[in-house]
């Protein structure tokens, strides 16, 4: 499948990838409750990146996501995404960080009273009020993720694998610079699993950066990219193509 | 410009459609807002209608006959006259005499009945007086006593037990009528605020995706606002029906009881702008408050 999603360069150069697109230094985050959810985390994810994020429940993967789109709030430490400060942004300027990312979650968050065309032109609607050639955009995005044929759908008609599609259709039709999906594939079965793994990958290959948290170990072991794996808040291992055990871990 | 109209017809359509798709709850709300805009409305009524009963009272307590002795001469008479006229407490004075004294106390049948037995005319005549205020009469009623050409057994018709009384019904009544009015106005504030976050929560999802795709905190809650508007609209065109529906029934029966209220249409005209005003701004303001606590993410 031939995929129009950017006009954005390909995978980053050498001298693009010197400043990172997202990177964490020093981070810490203490919830109110005294849960310490990360500790001392440093990371840089270039431009064009594929990441894989893994970790058990609770290791601190879903808190790391939500710092970087200002969910949350570090306690301590600099987070940067794009070249700005994301920890210390005023309120106000948060609408235009989340512009920049694409986002889906393992429960879709779809609205269930619309089609699958007004989900997804639910997102341009809200950022771009009056954008021209909305109907086309939808189509186009549909086509990307497959679903071209289910436009005047809803939610509930839909398999979970598809609506998963929705979601990442909803994400990218602002052509986001990165794409970030926590747990993506967590409420499907291995097959669908992978169709969702594809087509991330499609979007990483025409240049969008990709960070994926998910402990599906069948598709991290099969598509072998960079793995940061956390362990009780802690960045514990960052390899290039690495996999989802360190090498000679016991298996469950 | 094309931005700013796409954003208000985005709000104005998704408004309409978000009251349409949640008509349960848009509709409880509507009737709990339109409830209490009807109960403020009663009370002002009834609190406006009992005051001009009562304001219709006191212009008549505000009335005192001094009864002229039958020996008093005509110059003293017109003496006296004058010089109340001249006192500043006095609204007007007229003269009534024996005959028509006469006249108007034969429109009571008995007492007609009670003058044809007697045969003759035992009515004093008497100056009456309209006095500015009613803490006056006392003042009024005792200089009149003091006065050599009034009659000595009965003075005046002036009854201090009755004005004191009907001064302390209408403070009870002002004061009952605002504290009643204080307890709506808060139970109608938490009501409503509760009414509009249970609305807003049922969309909590729409407001975590309008965040998290990066819509700005203004465009979140324009919808909510106009739809809170639109209750409050419904609301008070629902609650101002019945009030003035209500007080027009009111005053049709009360026509010719001794409690008969005029119907006043410059305050009805008035308490209709209130509860439109009333639920449009209370309406946007409970939304606002509403979609406070969701906007956070």
């Amino acid at each position: 499948m031939s995929v129009a999603i950017a006009e954005r360069p390909q995978v980053a150069s050498p001298v693009t990838s010197l400043r990172p697109v997202i990177s964490f230094h020093g981070v810490n985050k203490v919830y109110p409750n005294g849960t310490t959810a990360l500790r001392e985390v440093d990371l840089a994810i270039h431009e064009g990146d594929f990441c894989f994020l893994v970790g058990a429940s609770g290791a601190g993967k879903s808190t790391l996501v939500r710092l970087l789109i200002r969910e949350e709030a570090a306690t301590t430490g600099r987070i940067f995404v794009d070249g700005q400060e994301v920890s210390r942004m005023s309120r106000r300027r948060l609408p235009k960080l989340r512009r920049k990312f694409g986002i889906v979650f393992q429960d879709y968050k779809l609205l269930t009273n619309r089609t699958v065309a007004q989900n997804v032109a639910f997102a341009l609607q809200v950022t771009k009020p009056g954008q021209r050639h909305l109907r086309e955009k939808i189509e186009e995005t549909l086509w990307i993720v497959g679903l071209e044929d289910k436009l005047e759908k809803y939610p509930d008609e839909l398999s979970g694998g598809e609506q998963q599609r929705v979601a990442i259709a909803r994400a990218l039709i602002h052509r986001p610079r990165i794409f970030l999906a926590d747990e993506p594939t967590g409420n499907l079965d291995p097959d669908t699993s992978w169709g969702i793994v594809q087509l991330l990958l499609q979007i990483n290959h025409r240049g969008t950066t990709v960070l994926m948290a998910t402990h599906n170990r069948e598709v991290v072991d099969l598509v072998r990219r960079r793995v940061i794996a956390i362990e009780d808040g802690r960045v514990v291992r960052d390899e290039a193509q690495g996999r989802y055990l360190r090498q000679g871990e016991a298996t469950l | 410009m094309r931005r700013v109209i796409a954003s208000l017809w985005f709000a104005t359509v998704s408004a309409g459609q978000n009251f349409k798709r949640n008509l349960g709850v848009s509709l409880a709300g509507v009737f709990t807002m339109g409830l209490i805009l009807f109960l403020v409305g009663g009370a002002l009524l009834v609190t406006h209608s009992v005051n001009t009963v009562l304001e219709h009272q006191q212009a008549n307590a505000s009335k005192i006959k001094i009864y002229l002795s039958d020996n008093a001469s005509l110059s003293a008479i017109t003496d006296f006259s004058t010089r109340l006229q001249h006192d500043s407490r006095v609204l007007a004075v007229s003269f009534e005499d024996k005959d028509q004294a006469e006249k108007e106390a034969s429109q009571d049948p008995q007492i007609s009945q009670a003058l044809q037995t007697l045969g003759s005319n035992p009515l004093p005549a008497s100056l009456n007086l309209t006095v500015r205020r009613l803490t006056d009469l006392g003042a009024l009623d005792s200089m009149a006593r003091n006065s050599p050409i009034v009659d000595k057994s009965t003075a005046t018709d002036y009854n201090p037990d009755v004005i004191n009384k009907l001064h302390t019904l209408i403070d009870i009544i002002e004061i009952v009528g605002a504290v009643i009015a204080a307890i709506l106005f808060v139970v109608s504030v938490v009501i409503i605020m509760n009414t509009i976050r249970t609305a807003v929560y049922a969309r909590r999802t729409e407001i975590e995706i309008m965040k998290l795709v990066g819509a700005t905190d203004w465009f979140v809650r324009w919808p909510f606002i106009l739809e809170g508007i639109l209750g409050g609209v419904l609301a008070a065109v629902f609650s101002g029906a019945i009030v003035a529906g209500g007080y027009n029934l009111f005053v049709h029966y009360t026509h010719s009881s001794i409690f008969g209220v005029p119907f006043d249409g410059p305050y009805t005209f008035a308490l209709l702008v209130i509860l439109a005003v009333g639920g449009v701004a209370v309406g946007a303001f409970g939304s606002f408050l509403g979609v406070r606590r969701f906007l956070n993410v």
